[in-house]
């Protein structure tokens, strides 16, 4: 990790003097343990800021979009993807836009070692292990227990578009869509009490929202008053139709970076809509978004042959 | 001439072709008379169950057009009616239309039906091709225009018996008809009308399979007639669409075609092509095994299989490869009924390669041929026009339309077998030569309707009226309309409501206009039968009472409550209320939609100066419009600058030269000539090209017209020995005293070079035609020559039949080979031989040949690419251009503005090509007629404070409506293009794009009163 | 009917029909007098690329006990393209809201042409079937219900 860091470092330093951009989004160290927060060096001498590690969570495409000027922005797979689609959605303007890929081994699940460790004082990463000193307890973890769960499932670690990669590729792990499986595998009641419990959590503060790269809209469906499509009301119902409609609009555009999830005060299963919409495109029309400049968002196009499976039995 | 012409149109048949000549004229200033033998416009498509290639249901396609020229104001619709006397000359013609009584008034007809219900008399239905019956007083087709019955004389007990002792023998239709509709008392009459040109378009008659006895039509109850068979499949037929025979209602699962039934027959002098069956027996297959619910199995007995047409091809190799049809190349010898009484049929038939075989099926289709109908006999006659042999009539060469008679044209199948592609295409080329013809008319005759200053409403409260229809006992027997009317009182908005007994009659619609000044109404909704026939006439009153169109709407409480019902009162007048109040809703919520009117350029650029571009130019030049002619090549004329002889044997050297001759002298046509398109920018009426010369032009319409290219080929040692050649060589080679043809004996022809196979999957279409007049005009100058013709199925469709007949009986060798035994051209020495395996002998011959012709394919056009960039329009796997619509929009594109015809749409003969260029300049002429572009208003709007410049609505508008702005980062919709889909609307995410008398905000208080 | 005994449940569905097919073939019905309950209520949109995927979740929520969707034959429509367009958006609503426990049957999708009258019958008797044996919609979206179902 020491190389890869020196080496964004280098690099946001070497665009700030030559002023190829106005700023390098990236990360630094956050005030709590295992915790960066992102941050915009827009001078040369302030590039050792920068950090690169377990911790780097955030997808800095959400900042991309809302930060003017020329820029360059670290992006793990997930921001690429996401840097992608916002490219394609005309959010972004490549022009202005210097891509520093690196490849991601995946972030830590800070909220997963809490549980047992309770609040983190301290913690330190070396070599895959997570050390950790707890307020209940002290603990030694390997990552690979402590990963995110968006990136145990990741398939796109390695960025997809970079003007400038670091570091070497890691290993694409094999994945489908076993969780999303085994929730279908689930009777219809079973998943109707799943969701109908994961919905009473939900407070609608749009936290999820916020954190999701693709939720750019100048107003949400659910903000807007003419017409109202929800009544204002914070009831598992009402959340289920702001969760639904949220996924479809993802639909084909979801890059699965698990913001939303990590996002989330309340531990909402928010992915498990995401998720099945996700698998649903790449079943039905072979789709997955943000993986290449010529793939369309899925919903934007179609074919003469698109499955059928949908339609009243008769 | 001393006469000044006269600016109307006679236009006799309304059939798919007079309804799109009608439409067109119309539309572009032309009064229209459309005369029409029978009781209702639409001809043979709504006959149909779905139309190949694309299988569209056919009347879904054409109820729209139906709907439009049934309304249109400059439209004059003559059912019941034929011409019976013309005179005068091109310009200045008058005509007499003889029409028949129909007893019925179809003004105060509302379509209802009550007449039919209580008539006692029940004859067969010709419209189901006599499978089912119908009333003495009836109604062709339930989407008939117009929406009116009509007693059929020869049949209704009145009529034939009048009254007996003083008793009227039956009038039990007058005592049901609420409206008051049926006089017994109507008379024919005749009308005369002064037209300055006429269209003829009275369609065709299918062959009388009875007259080939050993097929057993009329005989065996199991074989039917190929559209005995589309109304079997209609879902509007017969039996619901539910396959099954007639006789016994048993579902088939074994059915056969046979193909070629009163078609390529020299002994009952039907010596000709029909063109069309080939396609329509796969579809019907295709179809059959879709819509039955038991696996079915479908075979065609056949010649030639000749799917000519653009992507037929494909549909024939997909109706064998995935659909499973099989097919027989064989003879047939006749068919008997089985003698297991199972009411079977049994084909005997011999195949290629000589056996006789016999074979039991459950349903036999005869695909029956077309021929010129009696009227269209009759009306030859009375015009005085030349026709062919088998009666159809004979159209001037390399005209597409004219008949004998100057001022005369026809379309469709009246001068020869067509499908409806080339029968849409003739119409409107037949409509563009009329404009031409009466361009200094246009617009003499026509009349707009004049209405009240519209009525501000903006910002008043908003009051609206209800109206309630009885529809005479349609609704009001089962649905409590006094319930309805008083619970429409208490709704939102309403100030009041009442109820009409037809809402549509002119006594209702006076009454509304009172109460809507009386009541300082706002909206207005009205629940009685179904928006799709009824909307315009409603809006129509509230346009005369100074009101907005569009501040209304109506609940259907007939055709989708009352009628379908009928045993459950109560909760049909519950449903009744609830559409009452959706409607309400949604009519509160309606703002005032203006038409949107924009700029209208009225110069046309046609790119590419071979026939198809000259024709377009001369064509829109004539209708009086500026034309600016695209031509690559430093010289015009294009491919046909190769060819000697026409397909009729016109002099193409003359016939091309004089085209170039009347495009160089036209005042209206400015030509760039050796120079090419290099940026496109705008719109319809407004669009603005670059040439690479630097020059820009401003033009408001396009049409592409770049032609196709003969295709190169790799096999047969083209290229590596002079003596095989093209069929464009050999043509050049015939008239140049060329020393390869000079000595030359032995010819071979291979068909099917780059056509029909993997790399390009289509027909090359006019291969087989050239390379049997070749062959014949190689016999001609050398009698003595060896021809041999090489070939997968013979596609010498229409008349081009009797060319190959001609080419057989004058010793002309054909043989033929299959897709996987292609023949084999080897060099022995300085000898070309030939090896291809003889179907007949099942055993290879060798050809010692002095000349090859390949019969090289035609290939889309190099240039295809960037025009459909520059112009927003599609191109298909094989780089032709994509038409709007296969069947009805053959040469426009989903575009607005932008046209195409030739080579550069799909391969075809210079004829072919001509009549195609005609009807694009129609079309075009159509566009540019207008004084500017006008859109209805019912389209998308975006909210700019919205909208995130994501693109999502630029992506699935197919109309090119909606871009994006980046400037100002935000979508633009453009009113000249939208078509008010919606697509949009519903794809954008946040909010931004909504559609006008359709908003979200609508449709969600709608759903708020769930 | 005994009094005080509840009246047989007769659903009320949200039926959002294309102008040009679907609502043509829902008028062919009522012209051959094809009978079929009475239990939906139209809403005439031009065009199935017109429904937003909100419609529907809009009209579960406000408490209609189903959705009929219906446009025209896919190639059949009247905007060359809409129904293409939409029929990606119905697939992947359909097999969300059945994931997240919205009942299958509740809402519905069709193709009906122009000419399938009887078909267009048919197919409201199906969905009025499915519909009434799931009975009145309490279900995970219906706001007022699906705080408190089970």
């Amino acid at each position: 990790m020491n190389s890869i860091i020196d080496d964004i470092r280098a690099a946001a330093r070497q665009l700030l003097a030559d002023g190829k951009v106005d700023v390098v989004i990236g990360y630094e160290k956050g005030s709590l343990p295992l915790k960066s927060t992102p941050c915009f060096v827009r001078s040369p001498q302030d590039a050792d800021k920068l950090i690169w590690d377990e911790t780097c969570e955030n997808n800095l495409a959400t900042y991309a979009a809302q930060t003017a000027g020329k820029k360059a922005i670290i992006a793990k797979g997930c921001d690429s993807r996401a840097l992608m689609v916002l490219l394609q959605e005309n959010q972004l303007v490549r022009d202005d836009l210097y891509i520093i890929g690196v490849s991601c081994p995946g972030v830590i699940d800070k909220n997963k070692i809490e549980a047992e460790t309770g609040e983190i004082i301290e913690a330190t990463i070396t070599d895959g292990k997570v050390s950790v000193k707890g307020i209940a307890c002290d603990k030694e973890y390997n990552f690979a227990d402590v990963k995110d769960a968006t990136c145990q499932t990741c398939r796109y670690p390695n960025p997809v578009i970079v003007d400038l990669k670091i570091g070497g590729s890691v290993e694409v792990p094999q994945s489908d869509f076993a969780d999303v499986i085994a929730l279908e595998n689930k009777s219809d009641a079973e998943r109707k009490a799943y969701f109908k419990e994961q919905m009473s959590k939900c407070i609608r503060c749009y936290a999820c929202r916020n954190a999701c790269p693709m939720c750019y809209c100048q107003e949400c469906f659910v903000d807007c008053n003419a017409p109202k499509w929800l009544t204002g009301g914070v009831d598992s119902a009402e959340n289920l139709l702001f969760q639904t409609g949220r996924a479809l609009h993802l639909a084909g555009r979801c890059v699965e970076c698990g913001a939303c999830s990590r996002a989330c005060p309340q531990g909402v299963d928010i992915r498990a809509l995401s998720r099945k919409v996700n698998k649903d495109v790449k079943e039905m029309y072979n789709h997955e978004s943000g993986i290449s400049e010529d793939i369309k968002p899925a919903l934007n196009v179609y074919s003469a042959d698109d499955p059928e499976e949908f339609l009243v039995k008769e | 001439m001393s006469q000044s012409k006269i600016g109307a149109v006679l236009i006799v048949g309304a059939g798919i072709a007079g309804i799109q000549s009608a439409l067109d004229l119309a539309e572009s200033g032309y009064l229209v008379h459309l005369v029409e033998e029978s009781s209702a416009i639409g001809g043979t498509m709504p006959m149909l169950d779905k139309t190949f290639p694309t299988n569209d249901c056919s009347m879904c396609i054409l109820s729209p057009k139906l709907v439009e020229c049934g309304r249109h104001l400059n439209i004059r619709i003559y059912t019941n009616s034929q011409v019976v006397k013309t005179e005068g000359e091109a310009g200045n013609f008058k005509v007499t239309i003889k029409q028949k009584a129909r007893y019925i008034d179809t003004e105060k007809c509302t379509g209802c039906g009550s007449c039919a219900s209580v008539c006692p008399v029940k004859v067969d239905d010709e419209f189901n091709q006599g499978i089912g019956k119908r009333k003495a007083v009836f109604k062709q087709y339930s989407q008939a225009f117009p929406n009116a019955f009509a007693i059929d004389d020869k049949n209704c007990l009145f009529q034939k018996h009048g009254t007996i002792k003083g008793k009227d023998v039956c009038k039990k239709c007058v005592e049901a008809c609420q409206a008051g509709a049926i006089d017994h008392a109507m008379q024919d009459k005749e009308i005369d009308v002064e037209v300055g040109s006429m269209i003829l378009n009275p369609g065709f008659k299918v062959f009388d399979a009875s007259r080939l006895v050993y097929y057993g039509y009329g005989k065996i109850k199991s074989v039917v007639t190929s559209l005995e068979f589309e109304r079997l499949l209609s879902a509007s037929g017969p039996f619901d669409g539910h396959l099954v025979r007639p006789f016994d209602q048993k579902e088939p699962q074994k059915i056969a075609w046979i193909q070629c039934v009163g078609s390529r027959n020299a002994k009952i002098n039907n010596n000709y092509c029909s063109g069309v069956c080939c396609m329509y027996a796969i579809k019907e297959a295709v179809i059959a095994k879709e819509h039955s619910h038991i696996p079915v199995d479908t075979t065609i007995f056949y010649m030639d299989m000749r799917t000519h047409g653009k992507d037929f091809e494909k549909y024939y190799d997909s109706a064998k490869n995935q659909h499973g049809v099989k097919f027989i190349r064989s003879r047939i010898y006749e068919v008997n009924e089985a003698e297991d009484g199972s009411g079977d049929s049994v084909i005997r038939y011999s195949t290629e390669d000589g056996q006789i075989l016999s074979e039991q099926y459950d349903l036999v289709v005869l695909s029956v041929g077309l021929e010129a109908g009696d009227s269209s006999k009759e009306l030859s006659k009375i015009l005085d026009l030349k026709v062919n042999k088998f009666g159809f009539a004979e159209l001037e060469p390399l005209t597409g339309v004219n008949t004998s008679k100057e001022g005369i044209f026809a379309a469709g199948v009246f001068s020869g077998p067509r499908d409806i592609p080339e029968t849409v295409m003739q119409a409107s080329a037949a409509a563009s030569a009329v404009a031409s013809l009466l361009s200094e008319e246009r617009g003499t005759l026509v009349s707009e309707k004049q209405y009240p200053p519209e009525l501000d409403v903006a910002g008043d409260v908003i009051r609206t009226g209800v109206f309630i229809c009885h529809c005479g006992v349609n609704i009001g027997s089962i649905v409590d309309v006094p319930a309805v009317v008083e619970y429409a009182k208490t709704l939102p908005t309403v100030v009041m409501a009442t109820e009409k007994i037809y809402a549509c009659s002119q006594d209702a619609q006076a009454s509304m206009k009172a109460l809507i000044e009386e009541y300082k109404l706002n909206r207005v909704v009205v629940s009685s039968c179904s928006p799709r026939t009824h909307e315009p006439l409603f809006q129509e009153t509230l346009k005369e009472a100074g009101l907005n169109a569009h501040l209304f709407d109506m609940a259907n409480i007939r055709d989708q409550c009352s009628w379908v019902h009928m045993n459950e009162p109560e909760k049909a007048t519950e449903k009744a209320k609830d559409l009452t109040r959706l409607a309400v809703v949604r009519a509160s919520m309606q703002q005032p939609v203006k038409p949107v009117f924009m700029a209208m350029n009225h110069a046309a650029l046609v790119i590419g100066g071979g026939i198809a571009g000259m024709t377009s130019a001369l064509s829109l030049a004539d209708q009086g419009y500026e034309v600016h002619l695209v031509e690559k090549d430093t010289t015009l004329g294009g491919v046909a600058r190769r060819f000697s002889k026409g397909f009729r044997g016109e002099d193409m050297k003359a016939f091309v030269a004089e085209l170039v001759e009347s495009v160089n002298k036209h005042p209206n046509i400015k030509l760039h000539v050796g120079t090419q398109i290099k940026e496109v920018g705008g719109f319809l009426g407004s669009f603005t090209t670059t040439l690479d010369n630097g020059e820009q032009i401003a033009h408001g319409v396009a049409l592409i017209m770049i032609g196709g290219q003969e295709y190169q080929p790799k096999e047969y040692l083209y290229g590596q020995d002079a003596r095989v050649m093209t069929q464009l060589e050999l043509d050049e080679a015939l008239v140049s005293n060329d020393s390869r043809v000079d000595k030359a004996q032995n010819y071979v022809f291979v068909q099917c070079v780059g056509s029909r196979c993997e790399e390009n999957p289509y027909c090359s279409r006019t291969c087989c035609t050239k390379s049997v007049k070749l062959a014949l005009k190689v016999k001609t100058q050398n009698p003595a020559a060896k021809v041999f013709i090489l070939y997968r199925d013979m596609r010498t469709y229409g008349y081009f039949e009797e060319d190959y007949e001609l080419a057989r009986r004058s010793g002309i060798i054909f043989v033929r080979f299959s897709e996987n035994e292609k023949p084999v051209v080897t060099k022995e020495g300085e000898t070309l031989v030939v090896t291809v395996k003889d179907h007949v002998l099942g055993c290879p011959i060798e050809i010692e040949a002095d000349v090859i012709c390949l019969a090289a394919a035609i290939v889309a056009p190099a240039d295809g690419a960037k025009l459909s960039q520059w112009f927003k329009v599609p191109l298909n796997k094989e780089g032709f251009f994509l038409e709007a619509h296969m069947k009805l929009r053959p040469v426009d594109f989903s575009t607005d503005g932008v046209f195409m015809a030739g080579l550069a749409h799909s391969p075809k003969n210079t004829e072919e090509v001509i009549a195609q260029a005609k009807a694009a300049a129609g079309r075009a002429g159509v566009a540019l007629s207008k004084e500017m572009v006008e859109s209805a208003g019912l389209n998308a709007f975006v909210d700019k404070r919205k909208c995130t410049a994501c693109g999502t609505c630029e992506a699935v508008c197919s109309a090119k409506a909606v871009s994006v702005d980046m400037v100002n980062r935000v979508a633009v919709v453009n009113d000249a293009l939208c078509k008010g889909c919606g697509a949009c609307a519903s794809s954008c995410r946040c909010g931004a794009i909504n559609l006008r008398g359709c908003t979200n905000q609508q449709i969600a208080a709608m759903l708020n009163t769930f | 009917m005994i009094m005080g005994e509840t009246k047989p449940y007769e659903p009320k569905i949200a039926a959002f029909l294309c102008n040009w097919c679907s609502y043509a073939g829902a008028d062919l019905a009522g012209v051959g007098r094809f009978q079929y309950p009475a239990t939906i209520r139209t809403i005439r949109v031009p065009c199935s690329g017109r429904i937003n995927p909100l419609y529907i979740l809009k009209a579960m929520a406000n408490g209609a006990d189903g959705v009929l969707v219906s446009g025209c034959h896919p190639g059949d429509c009247h905007y060359m393209s809409g129904n293409y367009v939409a029929r990606r958006k119905f697939a992947l609503i359909d097999s969300l809201l059945k994931h997240v426990g919205l009942e299958e049957g509740r809402v519905n999708f069709s193709w009906v042409s122009a000419a399938e009258g009887v078909r267009f019958a048919e197919v409201v008797k199906g969905v009025t079937e499915r519909v009434a044996a799931l009975g009145p919609n309490t279900g995970v979206f219906k706001v007022d219900g699906g705080g408190t179902d089970e």
